[in-house]
């Protein structure tokens, strides 16, 4: 049976993708949507980034980094 | 005669399209690479700012009738192949770069159009209600290919001691600089949240454990584990945007020349 590629991909089979953990069932019918769909590509490339950026810090703050102090004009503080 | 035929077909509607390159560019913008273009997306786009999970598409993106339009590009109707080139050209375009990187993107989607008007006009294909699957698989083929091919080349290269280098994405300067920079947002908030809350997100994305594991570890309901990411990537949004409006008004400020 063909797979339902014009529902759209929600932000946890993204994340899922991203991180490379999909069932192959399911990541034939997210590929599928993501060929046709602008929006799922730019929720993709900005799931991408975030996980990216935060393996790297995950793994610089285990290794005992601390990070860098900025000045808070003109930017915000967390 | 036929393929060559089909070729052509492909060739006149990427000049269609991208009459000046004379080979298919994306109809709007040039993507140079997954992480330049998210990190456009990411802080121009406006992300998310609450605790919400990121807004999902409402409805679903309809599709055209396959079989009529693979019928069209079998006889060779340029419309037909123009909009099978507009359908597909930013998603294989998306795949390509995200699997491959930026270099020789447009040759790549041009060889992989190729392909699939061929095995349409010789009538290789032989569900056309399936296109999607076809144009996925082939696309998956053609960067399988590729990758072999890298790695066969560095391979050879290594063996003959050349001192030629293959290129290495990961040792992309400006792919570096901008991973570097966004990894220090990311340390600017993992080093604000509860040590929990930081432990949670160690746990996901650095040491990839299952989220029933964490859960069931960390006594946390499914509903706290997503709340805890959720937060941690509005944030991550919120820091990116802040810093973009930072370089903007940097950037106004400087006299013009």
């Amino acid at each position: 049976m063909a797979p339902d590629t014009n529902r759209h991909v929600d932000q946890e089979e993204l994340e899922s993708y991203s991180m490379g953990r999909i069932p192959e069932e399911e990541c034939v019918r997210l590929e599928e949507h993501l060929l046709v769909c602008d929006s799922c590509r730019k929720r993709l490339a900005e799931t991408d980034l975030f996980i990216a950026s935060m393996r790297l810090a995950c793994a610089r703050l285990r290794a005992g980094a601390r990070p860098k102090k900025t000045p808070r004009h003109g930017r915000s503080s967390v | 005669m036929r393929q060559s035929g089909a070729g052509a077909a492909v060739r006149a509607t990427c000049n269609v399209l991208a009459p000046q390159a004379g080979r298919p560019i994306p109809i709007t913008g040039e993507l140079t690479s997954w992480w330049e273009m998210s990190d456009i997306l990411h802080f121009a786009s406006g992300a998310q700012t609450s605790d919400e999970e990121p807004a999902v598409p409402a409805g679903e993106t309809p599709a055209p009738s396959w079989s009529d339009l693979v019928e069209r590009v079998r006889v060779g109707e340029p419309a037909a192949l123009e909009e099978l080139y507009l359908i597909f050209s930013k998603g294989i375009r998306f795949y390509l770069c995200r699997q491959l990187g930026p270099q020789d993107l447009d040759d790549k989607v041009h060889d992989i159009f190729l392909i699939i008007t061929q095995a349409i006009q010789s009538g290789d294909l032989r569900e056309p209600d399936r296109l999607m699957g076809y144009v996925r698989t082939v696309v998956r083929r053609q960067v399988a290919a590729h990758i072999d091919h890298a790695v066969h080349t560095r391979r050879h290269q290594t063996s003959l001691e050349t001192g030629i280098v293959v290129r290495d994405r990961d040792a992309d300067p400006e792919r570096k600089a901008i991973l570097h920079e966004n990894m220090t947002v990311a340390m600017r908030i993992l080093d604000s949240i509860p040590k929990r809350d930081r432990e949670v997100l160690i746990r996901f994305y650095l040491k990839e454990q299952s989220p029933a594991e964490i859960c069931r570890e960390m006594e946390l309901s499914e509903t706290q584990f997503r709340l805890i990411k959720s937060r941690a990537k509005a944030r991550f949004g919120e820091l990116g945007r802040a810093r973009l409006s930072h370089r903007i008004g940097y950037l106004q400020k400087l006299p013009h020349k």
